[in-house]
């Protein structure tokens, strides 16, 4: 069933197919260990690795959460656990 | 897989940086800034005049360094913007 | 990759991926930053794809953070060790780096 059933059914929309409807939007990640970063995809490849612009990323620390603005990245999409479409971060719509 | 005017694969984003001054950040929060020499499909990455930061201090120079890609958790255009420090606290979120 | 990204090494090697990096460092004295806080200097013997690696002559620094309970003031220890010869398992290396070539 799993092994045909990918190619033909039109009617599933396929995970990567999402991510890439995200391209030039904003997206919110959220990582394996205690970070996250909002930004604006520009392009992924199979691995999702991502390339994003206007980066914030955010992380979790005892003392609250600590930010950091970068032009471009590419993000190693090995320790990404979610993927949020819309991009309103971990501190709400700012 | 996702083309488009303003789309910019992984290769694409390497292509562009590569020879020029890269910020490489670990997923242990190490940063290392640098001119990126060259990297492979792991994200092992070559870097020439490497400094290597703990918590925004220099730490260490490398004349050569080779990094392992699994500990990479992006690769990042230099910014000339300045760093932002913002502690906000974790009621923001719930 | 592309011509960039190649880079002449004062011995004639090119540094075509990174690896060569590696490559070029055979039977020099390296430096390897290593997960759990450890650091090594040692000889390059041989290495392979994962970056496993046999290196000779070796010096381990382990660094050991404590807190202290009285005043919270971070202590850090350094203790070093020699290994005549030992093997790196690849899973463990951050970043490897070649002598400084003069």
């Amino acid at each position: 069933m799993a092994t045909e059933g990918q190619q033909s059914n039109t009617s599933q929309r396929l995970p990567l197919e999402l991510i890439a409807e995200c391209t030039g939007s904003k997206l919110w990640i959220i990582m394996k260990n205690d970070k996250e970063l909002v930004g604006t995809l520009r392009g992924f490849d199979d691995y999702v690795n991502m390339v994003l612009e206007d980066v914030t990323e955010f992380e979790n620390t005892p003392e609250g959460i600590r930010t950091n603005q970068l032009d471009q990245i590419l993000l190693n999409g090995n320790n990404i656990c979610l993927l949020i479409p819309g991009g309103s971060g971990p501190l709400g719509d700012q | 897989m996702s083309a488009g005017a303003h789309s910019k694969s992984p290769s694409d984003f390497l292509k562009l940086v590569l020879g020029r001054p890269v910020i490489v950040k670990l997923n242990s929060g190490v940063v290392y800034k640098g001119i990126l020499a060259c990297l492979d499909g792991y994200m092992n990455i070559a870097m020439e005049q490497t400094e290597e930061y703990v918590n925004d201090q220099l730490i260490h120079k490398y004349g050569d360094a080779f990094i392992r890609g699994n500990n990479v958790l992006y690769i990042s255009t230099q910014t000339s913007k300045k760093k932002k420090l913002l502690v906000e606290f974790r009621h923001h979120r719930q | 990759m592309s011509d960039e990204g190649q880079k002449n090494n004062q011995d004639g090697g090119m540094v075509e991926e990174p690896l060569d990096l590696v490559r070029l460092s055979l039977d020099e004295n390296i430096y390897v930053k290593l997960k759990g806080d450890r650091e090594l200097y040692g000889k390059l013997h041989a290495y392979d794809q994962h970056l496993n690696m046999v290196l000779g002559n070796v010096e381990e620094t382990v660094t050991l953070r404590e807190i202290d309970e009285e005043t919270y003031e971070e202590i850090v220890k350094k203790e070093k060790r020699k290994m005549e010869m030992l093997f790196v398992r690849g899973d463990a290396v951050i970043l490897i780096s070649p002598p400084v070539r003069i």
